[in-house]
C-alpha cells in the first residue's frame, strides 16, 4: 500500500526531517535577530554608553563619568515620583479601557450590522494623529473657550469657568480620557473580534437551558474572553507606561510636575537641558521599573491564560 | 477552514431596543471630538476658543489654507508611504519569525520575550543611535530609510498579535506538509499563511496606522518638506506663536482621510481576520 | 504660518545706495531685463546655488520674504526648512553633531549662543565681521542686544535678525469703559486687572492674560517682564546668580498675585490661547511681543482693530526706570558643518542688514522686530506702527538679558520649573525662587 509505504519513510526520515525542519525554522527566525540585533542590542549598548558618561547632545561621551548619572536619577525625587506616576497612569488606563472596550464590544455585538459599522467607527480615533487627539481635548477642556466649559455654562451647571488641565487632580483625569478616547476603540475591537468567534451553539444552548443573559454572560462569555482581555490587558499597559504625546500637548506636565510621567521626564532631560546622558540612566532605570511592575501582571495573565484556554 | 462560519441562521428582521439606542448615542459620544474638530477647521482664529461648537461666522479659508501653509499634500503621501512600506516590512520579518518561535520552543521563546521586553523602553533617548545608525546607512531624510525604521520597530507589535492566530494552526496541517516532503519556508508561505491570512490582514492595518502616527522618529529623521510626514507637519502648526487650530484641524482630517479609506477597504479581512484568530 | 495678510510688496525693497551697478541690475530686473542683469557679475553672483536655511515656524514668512528678495538680488536659491520654535536648538545641534550637515544657515534663540558655541554647532564669526564692519555697521545694533546676541566666550558667532521684547498691550475701549489710564506700575496693573475682571468676568471679559504656560520661553517671558520692572537681573557680573537679590522674590510675588484676575488660568495660557483672547477682546490687558501691533491691526484676525495701545513694561518696588525684557530674539549664525560657509555668509550679511531688516518690519506677518537703531528708528517704521516704535524706541537699548551661557537651557528649565509651582499654588514664592538659586549655583558652579 502506497500509504504504509509513506509512513514507513516518514518514520525513517523523521530525525533527518526534524533537524531540516529545525534549521529551516532558524533561518525563518533569522531576520528577526537581525531585527533585534538592531532595535534592541545596539541601542542599548548605546544607552549603557551614554548612561555611563557625560553626554550632552552636541557632545555625546565626552567624558567618563561612571555611576554618576545613576546616583542622580535615582537620588532625583522628582524623576523617582515620575516613576509612581507613570504606574498610577497606566495601570488605571489599561483597567478603564479593558472595562470600556468590553462594555462596548457587547453593545455593539447585538447589532446586526455591527461588523462593518463598528469598525469603520473603531478605527477613527486610532486614525487621528496623537498630537490632534491632544489639540482636540485641549480645545475641549480649556477652562476659558473650552468646549466642555461652555456646555456646562449653558446647562447652568457652573457660572465660572472650570480649570481642567490646570487643576492637580482634574488634569489626570483629563489625560486618562483623551487616553481612553483613543485607545477603548482598539481594544473593543480586539474584544468584538474575540465575541464574535465565541461558538453560537454553546451560546444557544445556554440561552434554551433558561440561563438570563448575565448568567450566560458571567459563566461562559466571559470566561471564554479571559485569555484574550489579559493579553490586550497587557498591551494596552505596556503602551501606557510610555505615554508621552497627550501630557506634552494637554499639561506640559503641569501643572507643577503633577501630570509628568517619566516619558516625559525623559524628554525634558535629553531634549530641554540636552542632558543625554542623564536621560540615558533614566531610561534604563525606567525600563528596570516597567519590567518589575509589569511581571507580576505578565505572569498572572499567561495563568489565566492557561486556565482558560 | 473558516472555523467561524457556522450553519447560516435565518436573519429575523432586527427589531430597536433600547440598547440599541445606548449604542448609537455611545457611538455618537465616541464621534464628538472628530466632530468638534471638523467644526473647528471651520472656524477662524477668533471662534476657536468661544466655548461653542458650531462656529458662528463659519469660513472655508482653513481648508486651502492648510494646504498652503504647509507642503500637507507631500507630508501625507509620505506618510502613506512610509507607513505602508514599513508594514509591508514588519510582516515579512514577523510572520517566519512568529511561525519558527513557536516551532523553536525554548530559544524561541526567550527571542520573542526580547522582543516584548524592547517594546517596553520609551524611544526617546533610542532616537539618537538609530540616527546614527541611518546616517551611516546613507539612510537620513528618506522615506525608505523611515519606513525601515518603522518596519523594524514594530516587529514586537505584530509577533504580539499574529502569535496567537498561529498557535491555532494543528500540528497535524504541517506533519501533512512535511510528509509531502516541504520544509519550513514552504509549509509557511503555501499553507500556514493562507489560514492565517485575515490574521495577517488585521497586523498589517494596526502597524500601518501605528506607523501613519509615528512622531518623535519622524521629526528627528527628517528635515526637508520632501520627505517630512504628517504627524511632523502638524507639529509645525503647533509650533507656531499664534497657532492657528482651524487650519491645523483640516490639516489632520484631511490627513485621516487616505489611511481610513485604505483601512476600510481592508477591514473586511480585519474583523473577519480577527474573529478567526481567537476562536478556541 | 502664512496667514491671510499679504506678505508686503517687494517693491518696498530698498535698494543699496552703495551700489549703483546692483542698483541698476535691480532696475533692470524690475523691467523683467533679466539678461542685462546677469551682465553685472555682482548682481547674479551666486546663480544656480542654493543654501539650505533653517528658521523657526513663526518666522517662516521672513523665511520666504529673505529666499525671495535673496534671489531677486543674486540668483541664489534658498531652501527654507521650518521647525517649531522648541526643536530649534536639538536639530542644529544633531544636524552637525552626527555629521549631516544638512544646513547652512541656522536660526538661533540668543538663550542658546553659549551652549551652541560650546558644542561647536556654530562658526565664530568675529574676524569677519571685523572685516565686513562697513557693510555690517555693527554699531547699528541695539547695545542691549548685540553683546548677549552674538558674544559667547569673547568672540562673535552670529548676527542679530530679530530684535524681541514685550511690551504691555490693552484694551482702550475696555479701559475706557472704566475710565483707567494704562499702569505705569505693577501694582497700578494688578488694581486695574483686578477691576476689570471683578466688573466683567460675568460676561467672560478678563483684566489680564497672563502666559503661564510651563515652558520656559512662555513662563520665563511673564517672569521677566516683572523681573526688568523691579530692576533686577539675572546674573551678576561675575556670573553668578542673581536670583538673591530681592527684586527675584518681588517678581516672582507680582507673577503670583496676578493669576487670580487673570484669564483662566495662567498655567493652561500659552500664546495660543493668550493672544486669541486679546485679539478677540475678552482680556484688556497682555503682555506680548511688540508685533502683536501689526496682528491687531489687521481686521481679518482682530476685533479690535484701532481699540488697543502698547506701553512699556510696568515698573515695581524701588524701580522707577522702565525696562525692556528681551524675551525671546533670534540671530542667525553659518552652520559648522556647512562646506558653503562663504556663501552662507554672504547671506547672513544681506539678511541681517538694515535695508532688508526694515523691509521685513514693514511685513505683516514676519513676526520680526527692530534690532538697529537705524530701523528702530526708521520714518517708514514710525508710520506702520506708531503705537509699538514709540514704546520700544528709548527703552529696547536697555532691555533686560536671559542668561546665554551654556548652561542656559538647564538654568531657565530649572526656573520655568519653580515659577510653575508657585503658580499651581504648590510653593511660596520666596521658597521657589531660593530653590532656583540654590540650583543655579550648583549648575553655574559645576
Amino acid at each position: 500500500m502506497a500509504l504504509a509505504e509513506s509512513i514507513d519513510t516518514a518514520r525513517t526520515d523523521a530525525p533527518a526531517r526534524r533537524r531540516r525542519w529545525r534549521l529551516g525554522n532558524a533561518s525563518l527566525a533569522s531576520p528577526l535577530v537581525v531585527t533585534l540585533a538592531l532595535t534592541t542590542l545596539y541601542p542599548l549598548v548605546a544607552l549603557v554608553a551614554l548612561s555611563l558618561s557625560k553626554s550632552t547632545l552636541g557632545k555625546p561621551l565626552r567624558d567618563w563619568a561612571g555611576i554618576a548619572n545613576f546616583t542622580r536619577v535615582l537620588g532625583d525625587p522628582a524623576f523617582l515620583a515620575s516613576l509612581w506616576r507613570s504606574a498610577a497612569f497606566a495601570f488605571p488606563m489599561a483597567a478603564v479601557e479593558l472595562v470600556l472596550g468590553l462594555a462596548l464590544a457587547l453593545l455593539f455585538h447585538r447589532l446586526v450590522r455591527a461588523g462593518r459599522v463598528f469598525t469603520s467607527l473603531a478605527l477613527l480615533p486610532l486614525m487621528t494623529p496623537p498630537v490632534m487627539v491632544g489639540v482636540a481635548w485641549k480645545l475641549i477642556f480649556a477652562a476659558d473657550g473650552g468646549l466642555l466649559n461652555g456646555w456646562l455654562r449653558a446647562a447652568g451647571l457652573i457660572d465660572a469657568p472650570m480649570s481642567f488641565l490646570g487643576s492637580s487632580s482634574w488634569a489626570a483625569v483629563a489625560i486618562v480620557v483623551a487616553d481612553a478616547w483613543q485607545w477603548t476603540p482598539f481594544v473593543a475591537l480586539l474584544c468584538f473580534a474575540a465575541i464574535k468567534g465565541l461558538s453560537e451553539e454553546v451560546m444557544e444552548a445556554a440561552r434554551l437551558d433558561g440561563a438570563t443573559a448575565w448568567q450566560r454572560f458571567r459563566h461562559i462569555t466571559l470566561p471564554l474572553l479571559v485569555p484574550t482581555l489579559a493579553a490586550v490587558f497587557l498591551l494596552r499597559l505596556v503602551m501606557a507606561f510610555k505615554l508621552f504625546d497627550l501630557v506634552y500637548v494637554l499639561t506640559f506636565g503641569g501643572p507643577g510636575f503633577d501630570t509628568t510621567t517619566s516619558g516625559f521626564q525623559i524628554w525634558r532631560l535629553a531634549f530641554e537641558q540636552f542632558d543625554v546622558g542623564r536621560a540615558a540612566a533614566a531610561t534604563l532605570v525606567f525600563v528596570g521599573f516597567v519590567s518589575l511592575v509589569i511581571w507580576p501582571a505578565s505572569r498572572a495573565a499567561r495563568r489565566l491564560e492557561a486556565r482558560y484556554t | 477552514m473558516t472555523l467561524a462560519a457556522h450553519p447560516a441562521r435565518p436573519q429575523a428582521p432586527h427589531r430597536w431596543s433600547w440598547i440599541d439606542l445606548v449604542a448609537v448615542l455611545v457611538a455618537a459620544a465616541f464621534l464628538l471630538p472628530l466632530a468638534y474638530l471638523l467644526s473647528v477647521s471651520f472656524k477662524s482664529p477668533d471662534q476657536v476658543l468661544s466655548g461653542s461648537f458650531l462656529p458662528e461666522a463659519p469660513t472655508l479659508a482653513n481648508w486651502p489654507a492648510a494646504f498652503g501653509a504647509t507642503a500637507l499634500t507631500r507630508f501625507i503621501v509620505n506618510s502613506v508611504l512610509t507607513a505602508v512600506l514599513g508594514g509591508v516590512v514588519t510582516i515579512l520579518i514577523a510572520l517566519p519569525a512568529a511561525y519558527a518561535c513557536l516551532r523553536l520552543d525554548k530559544a524561541g521563546e526567550r527571542l520573542v520575550s526580547i522582543a516584548f521586553g524592547s517594546f517596553v523602553a520609551p524611544p526617546i533617548v533610542a532616537a539618537i543611535p538609530f540616527f546614527f545608525l541611518l546616517k551611516a546607512a546613507g539612510l537620513l531624510n528618506s522615506v525608505v530609510g523611515l519606513a525601515l525604521v518603522y518596519g523594524l520597530t514594530n516587529v514586537p507589535v505584530a509577533l504580539w498579535l499574529l502569535m496567537p492566530f498561529l498557535r491555532r494552526i494543528p500540528r497535524e496541517i504541517e506533519d501533512a506538509a512535511a510528509i509531502d516532503g516541504a520544509g519550513p519556508l514552504v509549509t509557511l508561505v503555501r499553507v500556514i499563511a493562507p489560514l492565517v491570512a485575515p490574521g495577517i490582514a488585521a497586523t498589517a492595518i494596526i502597524v500601518v496606522i501605528l506607523g501613519y502616527n509615528e512622531f518623535l522618529f519622524a521629526s528627528v529623521f527628517t528635515f526637508a518638506d520632501e520627505t517630512r510626514t504628517l504627524t511632523v507637519g502638524i507639529s509645525l502648526f503647533q509650533g507656531d506663536r499664534l497657532v492657528n487650530f482651524g487650519q491645523m484641524a483640516a490639516a489632520s482630517l484631511a490627513g485621516i482621510a487616505p489611511i481610513y479609506l485604505i483601512a476600510l477597504l481592508a477591514q473586511r479581512w480585519l474583523v473577519a481576520g480577527l474573529t478567526e484568530g481567537s476562536v478556541k | 504660518m502664512t496667514s491671510p495678510h499679504d506678505r508686503g510688496s517687494l517693491s518696498a525693497f530698498p535698494i543699496g545706495r552703495r551700489r549703483l551697478l546692483a542698483g541698476a541690475s535691480a532696475g533692470a530686473l524690475g523691467l523683467g531685463l533679466a539678461p542685462f542683469g546677469r551682465a553685472f557679475a555682482q548682481a547674479k553672483r551666486f546663480d544656480g546655488q542654493s543654501l539650505n536655511l533653517m528658521i523657526i515656524q513663526p518666522h517662516v514668512v521672513a523665511g520666504r520674504y529673505l529666499a525671495e528678495a535673496w534671489e531677486k538680488l543674486t540668483g541664489g536659491k534658498v531652501n527654507v526648512t521650518a521647525v517649531p520654535y522648541d526643536q530649534l536648538q536639538a536639530k542644529a545641534t544633531l544636524d552637525v553633531q552626527s555629521g549631516t550637515n544638512n544646513f547652512d544657515v541656522i536660526d538661533y534663540w540668543y538663550t542658546g549662543v553659549g551652549a551652541l558655541a560650546n558644542d561647536g554647532i556654530i562658526v565664530d564669526v568675529t574676524d569677519r565681521i571685523e572685516r565686513d564692519k562697513a557693510e555690517i555697521q555693527p554699531d547699528d545694533y541695539l547695545r542691549s542686544i548685540y553683546d548677549p546676541y552674538t558674544l559667547a566666550d569673547g568672540k562673535r558667532w552670529g548676527l542679530p535678525y530679530d530684535g524681541d521684547s514685550h511690551l504691555l498691550f490693552y484694551n482702550t475701549e475696555i479701559f475706557g469703559r472704566h475710565g483707567l489710564k494704562a499702569p505705569t506700575t505693577w501694582d497700578e496693573y494688578l488694581e486695574r486687572s483686578k477691576a476689570i475682571t471683578e466688573a466683567e468676568k460675568a460676561n467672560g471679559i478678563y483684566g489680564a492674560a497672563v502666559l503661564g504656560g510651563k515652558a520656559p520661553i512662555i513662563i520665563g517671558a511673564s517672569y521677566t517682564n516683572r523681573l526688568a520692572g523691579f530692576g533686577g537681573r539675572y546674573l551678576k557680573e561675575d556670573g553668578s546668580s542673581a536670583l538673591d537679590e530681592s527684586a527675584a522674590v518681588e517678581a516672582a510675588k507680582a507673577l503670583k498675585d496676578a493669576a487670580p484676575s487673570a484669564l483662566p488660568t495662567p498655567l493652561e495660557t500659552r500664546f495660543e490661547e493668550g493672544l486669541p483672547a486679546f485679539l478677540s477682546g475678552k482680556v484688556a490687558m497682555i503682555e506680548f511681543w511688540s508685533d502683536l501691533g501689526v496682528y491687531a491691526q489687521d481686521p481679518k484676525g482682530s476685533k479690535i482693530v484701532d481699540k488697543w495701545d502698547a506701553v512699556r513694561i510696568p515698573v515695581g518696588g524701588s524701580n522707577k526706570t522702565s525696562r525692556l525684557a528681551l524675551n525671546s530674539g533670534f540671530a542667525f549664525a553659518i552652520s559648522s558643518g556647512s562646506e558653503k560657509q562663504e556663501h552662507a555668509w554672504e547671506f547672513i550679511k544681506f539678511a541681517t542688514s538694515a535695508k532688508t531688516g526694515l523691509g521685513l518690519l514693514l511685513t505683516t506677518g514676519s513676526g520680526i522686530d527692530p534690532d538697529r537703531t537705524s530701523t528702530l528708528n526708521a520714518p517708514e517704521y514710525k508710520q506702520f506702527a506708531p503705537k509699538v516704535q514709540t514704546a520700544l524706541a528709548g527703552a529696547l537699548e536697555n532691555g533686560l538679558p536671559w542668561p546665554n551661557g551654556p548652561e542656559s537651557p538647564q538654568l531657565m528649565q530649572v526656573l520655568a520649573d519653580e515659577l510653575a509651582l508657585i503658580l499651581a499654588d504648590q510653593k511660596a514664592p520666596e521658597e521657589a525662587i531660593a530653590a532656583a538659586h540654590e540650583q543655579w549655583t550648583a549648575i553655574i558652579g559645576s
